[in-house]
């Protein structure tokens, strides 16, 4: 591949992370000045105290010095402390990693293949009744809001039918390993994904029909056929693989999106990932925590995107020599 | 007898202050409650139909779940404020005296007695004997002088209220002397958090705000095994506990599992995934206490919601001089019905309104004479208002000052951070247009609003207070000492309400050793208070809970009664549960109480004597816990039948997994076949 398209996205990336450093400094310092008068106020504290407690926040310097030292520590690696938790919120988000990977990464992976086998199908077999009943289920679950999907899905299998837990990443307070660990998460997050991967399939599922039906009316396919391939062959090597470069994008960003969890489902079925922990630093609100969380939901996005042009640049010749 | 004390301002009690919280228990020691419990296995763990219990097994024993929805700030005891984290360190560390689950009276706790000095400023305090940290070191008065004086040195933020003029010091092994440095009515009552020295020591006045707290040594009945955020923390069983009865805990761990979606947990509750509930959301507990194996509890504590009239005592700021006026005061009281409100914003949970509360006990609020009541009457409050010369003089339906000056426009400080403020806002615009005045809402964060009440610059405000157990420090915050003379120092007294007559009777009820009197005393301040009408109390809060009956019998309610059985001023709770179906614990008094309190200069010294007399305090009534019919299943069938359940789960878990795995893979294979098979038919 070209070093200098490489190089190109990979500046273009570091430039788009820089500012979101930056930016993100500002959005919160608009948003409140002292976050140690908005949490303790009224408290019995004295002057020492609040000295002692802005000094451990960094909220008592002036804006310029705060900044230095924010983009000091951040590139450091440290990312202050959790104003609500007194806890490193780099720690409160680890806590909170794991679960969402697990849980919107699985969902996405389900909907990206069942989308995607479901557009590749219903554009094959445009007009009939497997297009149409596949594209308007797929309609119905997209334009669902997920929150709602969420209650009912929850009211229906956990409440009425009692078949999976109300909520939760694993029974509390277990200490469970192994097999038996898996399947208790796997058990209670069932639910959770499948709301999100319902949510999710309307997408790929809609975008590989539309791009499958443009490659359907190439001459290349007509040209394969005539070669007299079967109909599966000339789907399998000719249509799908050039119809899916636009899913590869999209692919690649919403992996990006990953991180940011899903704050309505999250909350819903009680599911301690990203999505919850900004709902709970929105409470507060805890700067240091969203600060951690939006730089990390930005730095993701802007390195999928960066992964998407690239590896679109390595299938779509065109790509990277325009 | 001490004369008047300086006005007490304990931890802040004012609710909602505090940004993601919604009172603050004011910290108390956990539930000596010696005597109840057996050892017997509560029955058998609830399992899934799906997926057995056996995917939680690993840990043996007895788990009692509760469900809530506020995560622990921080286990450290110097550092976290939280409601939550309250329950944990009730729990977790015990205290010098303890409070009766009924009445709260003071009770012997890690010291079995105390005595006090003629001038009642020295009480000297024997341990019990052969106390133990979780951790196996002993427990000696070296611990109790060490947490008294250095959190009254450091300010610790739930200590220092208590502990500001004390000085404690280790006479011995199992004595310590207490010296306070100004008369202090709530001694002997010592209920802070007493922490381990040897853990607390190497800890430097820098280092131990941020000391993760998650050692597990304790002095309670149990201690922090394990703390995942986001989900759950974990507490077991502490075998050095003083407490236990000779048979030991009956449950051997408790397991605090967090919820974000009320209507979930009321859920969870209603399908047994979790034993008891805190917060329940309104609308549930109706259906839930429908359920003959839950009670739901409509708990108070004395907390209250109220709307604060700037009665300008302070002589700063900007208040309406209308407000000056008390007709104009009573009216606006007049004009607010309560009962609507307690209706609408709280679904009914709770009760209306009348005087202040000055503490969880509601003994302390006085019967409103007829002649005096202030409650909902637009018309006599137009009467008043006409009376008094406030006249609507130019017909644009707001009235004017008496020299037909400026209108009776108010303003009103909105808390962001109240979840009914939007609706109790619009509700009192309607009551007020009623009666002639505007009202104009103006929303402000916590912060803001504590800012805006401190300079004076507001005529009305909605907020609300949760009062400690003594009702001196609610008292005191409306005396003319707490009203804010100088913005830079905000004081307690939010309606700027200053009278002679209730300074002088603060005095009193102060030094006044018979509690009967004290109570007429305090009665009558608080009714004074409420013909002078700086405040609307609008209703007296509640805690909505559920707790199911079918593993567990020996929920209490504390106060007896009213109060909730979880999330209380001490947890009494947790200690007393037993198995469903077992019989009440009897009710011996284990040796250290019947020697408790061998001399007391003070009221409540008196109390301690009454209650160790009575010994143990017995269950609730049958009104209070009105559904519990007792379980059929034994204990001894029971510990079999869970080891069973045990088994089987595993199996069906582990099989089920299979299932599904093998049903997904017939799906896929029959999808991709299908289309194979159907792109075949096309192609001919």
């Amino acid at each position: 591949m070209n070093p200098r398209f490489v190089v190109a996205k990979v500046t273009g990336a570091i430039g788009t992370l820089a500012f979101v450093l930056a930016f993100n400094f500002f959005l919160f310092r608009v948003v409140d000045d002292n976050p140690v008068d908005n949490l303790f106020r009224g408290r019995n504290l004295s002057p020492t105290q609040i000295a002692s407690l802005e000094e451990r926040f960094g909220v008592g310097d002036p804006l310029a010095l705060q900044f230095v030292k924010y983009v000091r520590q951040t590139l450091q690696g440290d990312l202050g402390l959790s104003i609500k938790s007194s806890r490193p919120v780099s720690d409160v988000i680890m806590d909170s990693l794991w679960p969402t990977v697990w849980l919107v990464g699985t969902a996405t992976a389900l909907s990206m293949v069942i989308g995607t086998l479901l557009g590749i199908h219903a554009a094959w077999k445009r007009g009939t009744v497997t297009d149409s009943s596949a594209t308007a289920f797929s309609m119905i679950t997209y334009s669902m809001p997920d929150f709602w999907m969420a209650m009912v899905l929850l009211a229906a299998f956990a409440i009425n039918l009692r078949w999976f837990p109300t909520g939760g990443f694993e029974d509390a307070g277990s200490t469970a390993t192994g097999l038996s660990a898996f399947l208790d998460q796997a058990h209670h997050m069932a639910l959770p994904a499948i709301t999100l991967t319902l949510g999710y399939i309307g997408e790929y599922m809609i975008l590989m029909r539309a791009s499958m039906l443009d490659t359907v009316s190439e001459d290349y396919l007509q040209l394969a056929r005539a070669k007299g391939l079967r109909d599966t062959e000339v789907r399998r090597r000719h249509a799908v693989p050039n119809a899916l470069l636009p899913l590869v994008s999209l692919s690649a960003l919403n992996f990006g999106y990953v991180l940011s969890g899903a704050i309505a489902v999250e909350a819903i079925y009680s599911w301690p990932g990203l999505g919850r922990a900004t709902f709970n630093a929105l409470e507060g609100p805890d700067f240091p925590v969203l600060q951690g969380l939006f730089l990390l939901f930005s730095a993701s996005v802007i390195v999928a995107n960066l992964l998407a042009d690239l590896l679109n640049g390595y299938l779509d010749p065109r790509v990277r020599l325009s | 007898m001490p004369p008047a004390l300086p006005a007490d301002r304990g931890i802040i009690v004012k609710y909602g202050r505090l940004a993601g919280t919604v009172a603050i228990v004011v910290g108390g020691a956990l539930a000596a409650a010696p005597g109840s419990g057996t050892a017997q296995d509560p029955g058998v763990p609830e399992t899934h139909p799906l997926i057995g219990t056996a995917i939680t097994a690993g840990r043996p024993g007895v788990t009692l779940t509760i469900g809530l929805q506020q995560d622990l700030d921080s286990p450290n005891v110097t550092a976290g404020y939280l409601v939550s984290s309250f329950e944990l360190w009730n729990l977790q560390y015990a205290t010098l005296t303890d409070k009766a689950a009924d009445d709260f009276a003071t009770i012997p706790g890690l010291a079995e007695s105390w005595e006090g000095s003629d001038d009642g400023l020295t009480y000297t305090y024997t341990l019990r004997e052969g106390l133990e940290w979780s951790d196996g070191t002993a427990l000696t008065a070296e611990d109790i002088a060490y947490t008294v004086n250095r959190s009254r040195d450091e300010e610790w933020i739930n200590h220092s209220s208590t502990t500001a003029n004390l000085t404690a010091t280790a006479i011995d092994a199992r004595t310590v002397e207490i010296v306070s440095g100004v008369p202090d009515p709530k001694l002997p009552t010592m209920d802070v958090y007493i922490v381990p020295k040897h853990i607390y020591e190497p800890l430097s006045a820098d280092d131990i705000l941020t000391y993760d707290a998650l050692d597990g040594v304790g002095s309670g009945p149990y201690t922090l095994e394990e703390w995942e955020p986001g989900r759950s923390w974990t507490m077991v069983a502490n075998p050095s506990f003083y407490g236990w009865p000779a048979a030991g805990p009956t449950i051997d761990r408790i397991v605090f599992r967090l919820f974000e979606n009320g209507d979930a947990m009321a859920a969870a509750i209603g399908a047994g995934e979790i034993d008891a509930a805190h917060n329940i959301p309104a609308e549930s507990v109706d259906p839930l206490d429908a359920d003959p194996d839950i009670v739901a509890v409509v708990g108070q504590q004395g907390g209250f919601s109220e709307i604060g009239i700037n009665a300008g005592a302070g002589g700063i700021g900007d208040g309406h001089p209308a407000l000056l006026d008390v007709v104009v005061r009573q009216a606006i009281n007049k004009a607010i019905n309560r009962e609507a409100l307690l209706e609408r914003l709280v679904l009914g949970y709770g009760t209306v309104g009348a005087t202040v509360s000055p503490s969880p006990d509601p003994s302390w609020r006085p019967e409103i004479p007829d002649e005096l009541s202030l409650s909902y009457d637009p018309d006599g409050a137009n009467q008043m208002l006409d009376d008094a010369g406030y006249l609507d003089t130019d017909d644009d339906g707001v009235r004017e000052m008496p020299d037909g000056g400026r209108p009776l426009r108010l303003r009103y400080g909105q808390r962001s951070e109240s979840e009914y403020e939007p609706a109790l806002s619009e509700f009192v615009i309607g009551f007020l247009e009623d009666i002639g005045m505007a009202v104009e809402p103006q929303v402000y964060d916590d912060s803001a609003l504590t800012e805006v009440i401190g300079r004076g610059n507001y005529d009305l405000f909605a907020w609300g207070w949760t009062p400690f157990v003594d009702p001196d420090p609610q008292l005191s915050y409306f005396t003319c000492d707490q009203v804010t003379v100088d913005p830079a120092e905000i004081l307690y007294n939010d309606a700027n309400w200053c009278s002679e007559e209730y300074d002088a009777l603060y005095a009193e009820q102060n030094v006044e050793l018979d509690p009967e009197r004290r109570r007429e005393i305090v009665h009558q301040m608080l009714l004074l208070m409420y013909e002078e009408a700086p405040y609307v109390v609008l209703f007296y809060d509640a805690d909505l809970q559920a707790y199911r009956t079918d593993r567990f019998d020996g929920w209490v309610l504390q106060p007896s009664e009213t109060g909730p059985a979880l999330f209380s001023n001490t947890s009494p709770s947790y200690v007393r549960l037993r198995a469903a179906g077992t019989a009440a614990p009897p009710t011996t008094v284990p040796a250290p109480a019947s020697t408790a309190s061998t001399a007391s200069t003070t009221s409540t010294a008196s109390t301690v004597t009454g209650s160790s007399g009575t010994g143990p305090v017995t269950e609730p009534s049958g009104a209070a816990v009105p559904t519990s019919p007792p379980a059929t299943v034994g204990p001894t069938t029971a510990a079999p039948t869970t080891a069973a359940e045990d088994d089987d789960g595993g199996g069906s878990g582990a099989l089920i997994g299979i299932a599904i795995g093998a049903a997904v893979l017939v799906g896929i294979g029959a999808f991709v076949a299908g289309s194979r098979r159907s792109s075949r038919d096309d192609r001919e």
